[in-house]
């Protein structure tokens, strides 16, 4: 086991950070309760940094995926610091300081929020690291657990501490499906580490049981990306957390997601179908039927609705549907290549999800209503570009990037669906995509022209005025700019994601880990 | 290389490896770009933007100019990192590539010389003309300024034709910023959009060229394409006069390119945008209108080169629709009387002139025109831009007459003379006659092409006569003027209006400029072409015409040799043209507006006059040719989409949105329901599934 602390100095550096912030949290004096989203922003810098030069493991199933999501996760994960800076205590600070109360560490919820974050950023981390299911199990619930606890502290309003209770009952419900999944694949195969179920299932084929087991764990899986049919939670939790804590769920517990799902199918590999390219028929066809049916049922639902944050929560939902397309597509006959990998264009994806959804949040999280709640109806935002000119735009900016219009990263990202699906021969999946981002562009473009076209709402009946947290909008502006800039840096990008989706070589991943235990 | 090869390039040279700090070309400017920007966020009040501006665009040139002094022979490419890099294959045209670099050879160094040495003194200058509006309009106008350099540099030195188009754009965007920066004013706002509609024209054919250039040679980085052994059998072709074996696509190639050359370059007939484009601000008109901006269609000609010379029509073809812009501007030009849109119309002519040089296979000829050119020419107009600004925004010659004689403008009046001789091509001491020439001369040399150089003549002397009749009649003769409309109500009205001479930035940047065009001379004018042939002649744009007795074909006078008598005759059609221009407009003229010689001979010309006067109604034609015929069109189409279209995308956008409402009836909120649909689904998907795939498998 203690060669793995090669592969998670990232993971300890986050560790370690959760720790001194949770005692940091606890301290009576002012500032250096402060230093709580500094020292989370040190850590997150730090292991961005051992993340760069952190070696690929060449007995993993996907060698480089580690490094590149580490990366990606502490840099999205430095925005959503920004993002999430000021989401608690707000209130309960500002009465210390005006003398109304004394601080009591047993109200302050400061010191949990922010080594929670840590700690669900770490899970996420293991989750790329993971070698066996027992790890994938606990990285991913160590992902989880801290949000449930994070959207019920993130407002005083009782919608967060409802939305927290439903969003951890289903969770637990959730976690109990895929540890079942994994039980089955245990019993299929008689292995659980990865290498060892992929070397089983290349000697003898897949077996009813671990098919069940695949389906079963995938099954459980989609709740973290919120795919259908275990996307029930999403605009509930999303519109009962702060949006700052929405941003959060909709980008972390979904990167956990998808890496656990390509880890599962890398096991049992892309070697089936008339051109041993495709996952086994059953897990292809439960893949297809998840992803057209949950961008149809996010696409959709989203269409008619006013809240900002609903609408975001269903679109989260679609996209999900669109990176399981890269799913089905697989690998691809050059892995290294960025533009016949699916896995690639999922990572790819995440990446620029990361940024235009996290963009699109801070815009709502850095406005508030004059009654103190958080601007969520579209009203809010309208004429947003005249009155608040950087937040509006970095809304237009991310809202045309969630609907893939070119240039912007968005369309980037898409078009490497579309591409390696193609190349897959995956048509009619192509034609549901296609028809979805048509649909798509219906609500996006209303969170466009809301803001670009519409004029601002009467000035004294419900005029939204920015938060006073200087972070958010600078984190809109990072996510809006990304959106744009990335663009021109696009080539080291798709390289980059090429390379981490690319998945071993049969022959190498069996006998490297067998020695480990 | 044998007798009778007479096209070659000299390209055949390896490419090296130019140094890093060529980048700073374009990035200066683009910090120059970032700097106004914060200064414009910040609120700046003064005039930092400008001194920020001719900093950078002065470093900037500091750089192109050790790029000149560093650079050996042949070409070289700076890489910035890749752009594109995109593959669906691994053969051969089954990858797309793009560096995000730069090509550097003579032909770029000599453009950007003279583009940031221009944009560094024309900055100095707007500094002072700009003055009326410190504040963020100012900021805004550096902001444009730099980043239309930045552009220009993107168009000149990008290592591929994406870079072009990436800077053919940029600078087309600055162009319609710049030109509408009276935004209030209605008149500036259509020429700006005028000048932006009819530019998309042109850069349609430039992305069909710079799209069939890949489909066809399967690459678009210059280096490349000028390597390629495709290019290299066709020039062999084409050498021998044999176009039979190569394939049509790559003569078409050409031809889509020239398109977007002529709309950049503003000739027929997509001409009608820059006359207008004179609305901007003048400082503008001199930079980008007149002396950098569109010489860039004269540069994608000179730059793709070998690429012309395979068609057997494409030179051709440029060196008519040169000729006849260059004839048909000065026409028009000849019949107004706003001084900055002659010089507009004398633009669009001289573009034509190189354009015919190009076409008629002197490239050098071509490349020392745009370079005199653009002295003597933002010379013109920054002494057009300083009566503007001293007279409230006259420009009518008609209200002006004799400002050489009044205080405080004797050195506009001498830079003014000094530019109207170049363009007017005054023999030996100007540098306009020389560039002028050797285009003329070659035009009589060609094969085929004696018509072109005879409109090319004669165009020379209407280009004399419009010229100084500008000159005549409102530097010379009696005292008089009137402001013009802009004029601010300080309380003592339009009778006791006080013209403002220009300060020491405009009047220094009028010398310098003045000075530089005496010093193109010896640039351009000895041995044959001078420092800007030799310039040329190591770069893409190279041409070479060996076995020159053989190949006179139409030598014309009684067999004396054009390049040796086209001097004498130039020199006289210029002359006769100022003497006509003196005769008419300033001989027995007593005020400004009275010039009774110029009356009789416009009465002698009856309706000719008017129709010139009225640009021979080719926008009037353009409208009923093209606008009024798309408006038709437009509402045909309107009422199908309403009717027809509408009602298909709303019964289908219904579809999706019945169903949301449909499945919205899930979404109740309610956790027992959530973690039953959620129990539920998970066995309908796996039964499913499982049926599903046993009967597939």
């Amino acid at each position: 086991m203690i060669e793995r602390l090669t592969y998670l100095w990232p993971e300890l550096s986050l560790f370690v950070a959760t720790c001194v912030v949770m005692v940091l949290g606890l301290s009576p004096s002012k500032e250096t309760r402060r230093l709580c989203a500094w020292v989370s922003a040190v850590a997150l810098l730090v292991a961005g940094g051992l993340a760069i030069n952190a070696p690929g493991d060449p007995s993993a199933l996907l060698p480089n995926l580690m490094p590149f999501t580490k990366l990606l996760v502490a840099m999205v994960g430095l925005v959503l610091l920004m993002l999430l800076a000021g989401t608690v205590d707000r209130e309960y600070e500002a009465d210390i300081l005006a003398g109304r109360t004394t601080f009591n560490a047993l109200r302050s919820n400061r010191a949990e929020f922010y080594s929670f974050f840590l700690f669900s950023l770490t899970g996420l981390m293991l989750c790329t690291s993971a070698e066996s299911l027992i790890w994938l199990f606990l990285a991913l619930e160590l992902t989880s657990l801290p949000t449930y606890i994070m959207v019920t502290i993130s407002t005083r309003g009782t919608r967060s501490q409802e939305a927290g209770v439903k969003y951890f009952f289903l969770g637990a419900l959730g976690a109990a499906f895929f540890l079942y999944g994994f039980a089955l694949i245990y019993g299929g195969t008689g292995a659980t580490h990865f290498s060892d179920i992929a070397a089983s299932v290349r000697a003898n084929g897949m077996n009813p049981i671990l098919t069940l087991g695949m389906l079963i764990s995938l099954i459980g899986v989609f709740f973290k990306i919120a795919a259908v049919p275990m996307h029930f939670y999403t605009p509930d939790v999303y519109q009962g957390a702060a949006s700052s804590v929405s941003a959060f769920l909709a980008f972390v517990p979904k990167t956990a997601g998808f890496v656990a799902i390509m880890t599962l199918c890398a096991a049992i590999g892309w070697e089936y179908g008339p051109h041993g390219e495709n996952l086994p028929e059953a897990v292809r066809l439960l893949l297809w039927i998840t992803a057209a049916l949950t961008m149809t049922v996010g696409n959709t639902l989203a269409l008619r609705q006013r809240s900002v944050k609903r609408i975001l929560a269903y679109s989260s939902i679609a996209h999900s549907g669109y990176m399981l397309v890269g799913v089905i597509a697989g690998p691809g006959d050059t892995p290294g290549a960025f533009s016949t990998n699916g896995l690639a264009a999922v990572l790819f994806y995440l990446l620029c999800y990361g940024f235009m959804n996290v963009g699109a949040f801070a815009v709502l999280a850095a406005l508030r209503r004059p009654d103190g709640s958080e601007a969520d109806d579209l009203d809010d935002i309208r004429g947003l570009c005249q009155t608040h000119p950087v937040l509006g735009w970095s809304m237009v900016l991310c809202a045309l990037s969630l609907l893939g219009m070119p240039p912007l990263l968005g369309f980037m990202g898409k078009l490497g669906l579309f591409y390696t699906a193609v190349n897959a021969g995956e048509i009619a999946i192509i034609i549901v995509l296609g028809v979805n981002s048509a649909i798509a562009a219906c609500y996006y473009l209303r969170l466009v022209v809301t803001p670009y076209l519409e004029r601002p709402a009467e000035a004294d009946v419900l005029a939204v005025e920015p938060a006073r947290v200087v972070s958010r909008p600078v984190a809109a502006v990072i996510s809006a700019a990304s959106v744009v800039v990335l663009v021109f840096a696009i080539q080291p990008l798709l390289s980059a994601s090429g390379e981490a989706g690319a998945v071993a070589p049969p022959s190498a991943a069996p006998s490297a880990d067998a020695a480990v235990d | 290389m044998t007798g009778d090869v007479i096209l070659t390039f000299a390209a055949d040279a390896p490419v090296g490896v130019a140094p890093w700090w060529v980048m700073l070309i374009p990035a200066l400017p683009m910090l120059g770009v970032i700097l106004c920007t914060l200064m414009a966020i910040a609120g700046v009040r003064s005039k930092l933007p400008a001194w920020v501006t001719v900093g950078c665009l002065g470093a900037s040139f500091v750089v192109a100019v050790a790029m000149l002094l560093n650079h050996g022979e042949g070409a070289a490419v700076a890489k910035a990192w890749d752009w594109f890099h995109i593959s669906w294959g691994d053969a051969q045209g089954q990858q797309f590539n793009a560096i995000f670099g730069f090509y550097i050879d003579r032909l770029t160094i000599l453009w950007m010389l003279f583009v940031t040495g221009l944009a560094t003194l024309i900055g100095l200058y707007a500094s002072e003309y700009m003055s009326h509006d410190v504040g963020p309009g100012y900021c805004r106008f550096f902001v444009a300024f730099n980043l239309f350099v930045f552009s220009m540099a993107c168009l000149v030195m990008g290592a591929n034709m994406l870079m072009l188009y990436l800077g053919w754009e940029g600078v087309g965007l600055c162009s319609y910023l710049l030109i509408g920066y009276y935004y209030k004013k209605p008149s500036a706002v259509a020429a700006g959009k005028k000048a932006f509609i009819v530019n998309r024209i042109g850069d349609l054919g430039l992305a069909l060229g710079v799209y069939l250039t890949f489909v066809h040679f399967g690459t678009i980085e210059y280096a490349e394409l000028f390597a390629s052994d495709k290019l290299a059998g066709y020039l062999e072709h084409a050498s021998h006069g044999d176009f039979s074996h190569i394939p049509l696509a790559a003569q078409v190639i050409p031809m889509l390119l020239m398109v977007g050359a002529f709309g950049k370059s503003a000739q027929l007939p997509l001409y009608v945008w820059l006359p207008d484009a004179m609305e901007g601000p003048t400082p503008v008109s001199a930079l980008i209108h007149a002396a950098t901006m569109v010489t860039a269609g004269v540069f994608l000609i000179a730059r793709t080169y070998p690429v012309f010379q395979v068609s057997e029509y494409a030179l051709p073809t440029v060196a008519w629709i040169g000729g006849l812009t260059a004839f048909f501007s000065a026409t028009i030009g000849m019949a107004q009387f706003d001084i900055k849109r002659i010089m507009a119309y004398s633009t669009v002519s001289q573009l034509g002139y190189m354009f015919a040089g190009l076409g008629v296979l002197t490239s050098v000829g071509a490349a020392a025109h745009v370079f005199t050119h653009a002295f003597f020419k933002a010379l013109l107009f920054l002494c057009c831009g300083a009566v503007m600004h001293g007279f409230a925004g006259q420009l009518d010659l008609r209200k002006l007459s004799g400002l050489w004689r009044m205080k405080g403008w004797g050195i506009v009046s001498i830079t003014m003379l000094v530019g109207c001789l170049n363009l007017a091509g005054f023999p030996v001491i100007t540098s306009g006659f020389w560039s002028k020439d050797m285009i003329m001369a070659e035009a009589f040399v060609r094969p085929g092409m004696g018509p072109v150089g005879w409109l090319l003549l004669i165009t020379a002397g209407l280009t004399a006569y419009y010229t100084f009749r500008v000159f005549f009649r409102v530097f010379v003769g009696p005292q008089e003027y009137h402001p013009g409309d802009e004029l601010h109500d300080d309380g003592h009205g339009a009778e006791h209006f006080h013209p403002h001479a220009p300060g020491w930035a405009i009047n220094s940047v009028l010398v310098i400029l003045a000075v530089l065009s005496f010093v193109a001379i010896p640039l351009v004018a000895l041995n044959h072409g001078g420092w800007v042939g030799e310039m040329i002649h190591g770069s893409t744009a190279h041409y070479e015409a060996h076995a020159e007795a053989g190949h006179h074909g139409s030598v014309w006078l009684a067999g004396f040799n054009p390049h040796a008598v086209m001097y004498y005759i130039s020199a006289v059609v210029g002359i006769a043209g100022i003497l006509v221009a003196y005769a008419l407009h300033l001989r027995g003229r007593t005020s400004a507006g009275e010039a009774p010689a110029a009356e009789a001979f416009k009465n002698a010309l009856g309706p000719v006059q008017r129709w010139a006067e009225h640009k021979w109604y080719v926008d009037e034609l353009y409208d009923f040719l093209f606008r009024k015929p798309l408006w038709v069109l437009s509402q045909i189409f309107r009422y199908v989409d309403m009717l027809l279209v509408d009602g298909l995308v709303n019964t289908a956008g219904w579809i999706p949105s019945a169903l949301g409402g449909r499945l919205r009836r899930g979404q109740n909120g309610v956790l027992q329901s959530y973690a039953a649909s959620m129990a539920g689904g998970l066995a309908l998907f796996v039964v499913v599934v499982l049926i599903l795939a046993s009967r597939s498998g």
